[in-house]
């Protein structure tokens, strides 16, 4: 059905925009389709720093609103915008979920060829570009959205997804200028438009962005690499028993489950906002097993990674009750721990004292050290790597490069095997 | 904008994209194969291995911790006889072995012929304990002045190493204990420390004697996996 063969949407004469110079509405309608193909730059770079993540190694990617310039690898925003559990859909049964960015993808790509097939008309109804105002209003909400997410929920913001949002904003505007260009009665309706609904119009140019969508949804459903290890783990617990008690209780019912935690780690505070989004935590019995990558107390690191972990693991241990407590505050506020440690000690004991006056008389005791010694001879007992965060799901060991991306996929699929046993 | 330029417009449009992510894809699938385990590249946890742990002496500990019912459950301890004997060395020469572990050592002094710690003993004995590290073994060596019947001095040397064990259990009541402390004995006889050993960590200040420092527990963890 093209156009030509519509309907009347205004009860107006038609006008041929000749020459086309002329035609005060198209410039906005370039434009909106010049947003729209910056904004697929933009997703089409998300998309592809997602989809390479998906062989479950570590790569950098792009932070910059300049398509083309350098890529990061460490971390940043952008990455972690891509490994929260808001960056893709279904992400439990798809390893990595199906991206948002990739829709995303597929709803600019259908605005660029909207806006130019609308913008190369000759011809043009006031009630044609009504549609694209409306379109427009997708990606509108969804940067609405996802802005306040990033804000509210991620506490970080990714540039791409900034440009992305700029351009759902100025593209949106375009479209709306143009609408209301278009009303002031400059145009009129096509000969050929002379009765009937725009319904149907309306209804094909739905169907068309619904087959932008689908394609791609589709090409990814299929070609997206199956991760069979995920799910058998890589390792098992040999000796999962806690004579020591050297455990955390972390809560949380369900599936017992083991993390082997860095208090001042920034990869343990990035797995435990990862754990507690994906909304799978309340399924795992979680206990923790203190692994401080401290020289103080750990001889198996040849340097301190995080100064000032053995303190803060010694206060845990010290208060196991309010672990939680003393967990969430360091993972809060890690980066100043982290600088105290470095500069003094003493400093930050006495800050953990103030802070938490429950462990005076315990921290740096005889007793605790001996049982902080315990927690990582316990990673020595199940030949454990130099390396946090660790999860176990029952005796399972949830691989390190399934901990971010994969993270929910893993931890469904594990839940989803018998304890102890295969599928 | 006619029909087929529409169609044609849609066409290009859906299928730029559509390589794009078909081409992504299968790189990340083409990555996914050829990645290797990148795991085994991390170090395992395991007990500590300090560079004093030479073969040799990794071999006498070990036979001497043997010999004393350490690497076996239940028993603990050996006769200052068996130990010379499995030791196989001079006094001079055992002591020379625990010279590396000069930073980890700690020597409680006991009042003469007495066996109780006074608390800067049990304090230190703490200390020494709750460093272990990555060590696999607490070795307890207790000695005994030349004055006196020699007896006498092994069974005080002996009750000297059980005061430690003692203390250690009732203060950690940690069940790897048996496992981990080997106590010795020498009595007055055999590898009697030598006046170097005064300036070593010890749990009183002040005068220090040949008697004095063998009125003693030397102790420290051994960090060799033996």
């Amino acid at each position: 059905m093209s156009l030509e063969s519509g309907v009347d949407l205004t009860g107006e004469q038609p006008t041929d925009w000749s020459p086309r110079g002329k035609d005060p509405v198209a410039p906005w309608l370039w434009a909106s389709a010049a947003f729209a193909l910056l904004a697929v730059v933009f997703s089409g770079l998300s998309t592809a720093d997602f989809i390479e993540h998906l062989d479950r190694q570590v790569h950098s990617i792009h932070c910059s609103l300049l398509p083309g310039a350098s890529q990061q690898i460490g971390e940043s925003g952008c990455r972690t915008v891509m490994m929260s559990p808001y960056s893709s859909l279904f992400r439990t049964s798809l390893w990595g979920g199906l991206p948002i960015s990739l829709l995303s993808m597929a709803v600019f790509t259908y605005l660029v060829y909207r806006g130019v097939d609308f913008a190369l008309a000759r011809r043009r109804k006031k009630k044609l570009t009504a549609f694209l105002v409306v379109a427009w209003l997708l990606p509108l909400g969804m940067s609405l959205i996802y802005g306040f997410i990033s804000y509210s929920k991620i506490g970080a913001a990714c540039k791409l997804c900034v440009g992305i949002y700029l351009t759902s904003t100025l593209g949106f505007l375009c479209a709306l200028v143009a609408q209301i260009k278009q009303a002031k009665g400059e145009d009129v309706g096509y000969d050929e438009f002379s009765t009937g609904s725009p319904v149907p119009f309306y209804l094909r140019w739905f169907a068309e962005g619904c087959l932008f969508v689908g394609v791609l949804v589709g090409l990814h459903l299929m070609g997206a690499p199956k991760v069979a290890k995920a799910t058998e783990g890589c390792g098992r617990l040999v000796q999962k028993d806690d004579p020591s008690g050297i455990m955390i209780s972390l809560g949380g019912t369900g599936r017992k489950s083991v993390a082997l935690l860095d208090p001042l780690c920034p990869a343990c505070k990035g797995f435990d906002e990862r754990l507690n989004a994906s909304g799978l935590r309340a399924k795992l019995e979680l206990q923790a097993v203190l692994f401080p990558l401290d020289q103080n107390c750990n001889w198996m690191v040849k340097t301190s990674l995080h100064p000032g972990a053995c303190a803060v693991s010694e206060a845990i241990l010290c208060q196991p009750e309010k672990a939680n407590e003393v967990l969430n505050w360091a993972f809060a506020e890690q980066e100043s721990l982290l600088a105290e440690a470095k500069a003094d000690e003493r400093a930050l004991r006495k800050r953990i004292t103030e802070r938490f006056p429950g462990v005076q008389g315990c921290l740096g005791s005889a007793k605790v050290k001996n049982k902080l010694n315990k927690s990582m001879r316990w990673a020595v007992a199940n030949a454990l790597q130099v390396l946090t965060p660790q999860l176990f799901i029952g005796d399972r060991r949830v691989c390190d490069e399934d901990t971010d991306l994969g993270l929910e996929y893993t931890v469904a699929s594990m839940l989803a095997l018998p304890e102890g046993g295969t599928k | 904008m006619n029909g087929p330029k529409s169609l044609i417009l849609m066409l290009v449009a859906l299928i730029i994209p559509s390589i794009l992510v078909s081409l992504w894809l299968s790189n990340a699938k083409a990555s996914l194969e050829q990645a290797g385990d990148t795991s085994s590249e991390i170090a395992v946890a395991s007990v500590a291995e300090d560079e004093y742990c030479t073969p040799k002496l990794k071999g006498i500990l070990r036979r001497v911790a043997g010999a004393c019912g350490l690497l076996q459950e239940g028993g603990r301890g050996c006769q200052p006889a068996n130990a010379k004997q499995v030791a196989a060395m001079s006094g001079d020469d055992f002591n020379a072995l625990f010279k590396p572990l000069s930073h980890r050592a700690k020597i409680i002094q006991f009042d003469s012929a007495q066996v109780e710690m006074d608390e800067f003993g049990s304090a230190a004995v703490e200390t020494a304990w709750s460093d272990q590290r990555g060590a696999s073994f607490f070795f307890v060596v207790a000695r005994a002045s030349a004055d006196g019947d020699q007896i006498f001095n092994q069974q005080l040397s002996q009750k000297r190493a059980e005061a430690v064990l003692t203390h250690l259990d009732q203060k950690f009541n940690d069940p790897d204990l048996k496992k981990q402390v080997g106590l010795l004995w020498l009595g007055e006889e055999y590898a009697q420390l030598g006046e170097e050993f005064c300036t070593w960590s010890r749990s009183r200040e002040g005068e220090c004697s040949i008697a004095d420092i063998n009125r003693s527990a030397f102790i420290a963890w051994i960090d060799c996996a033996i």
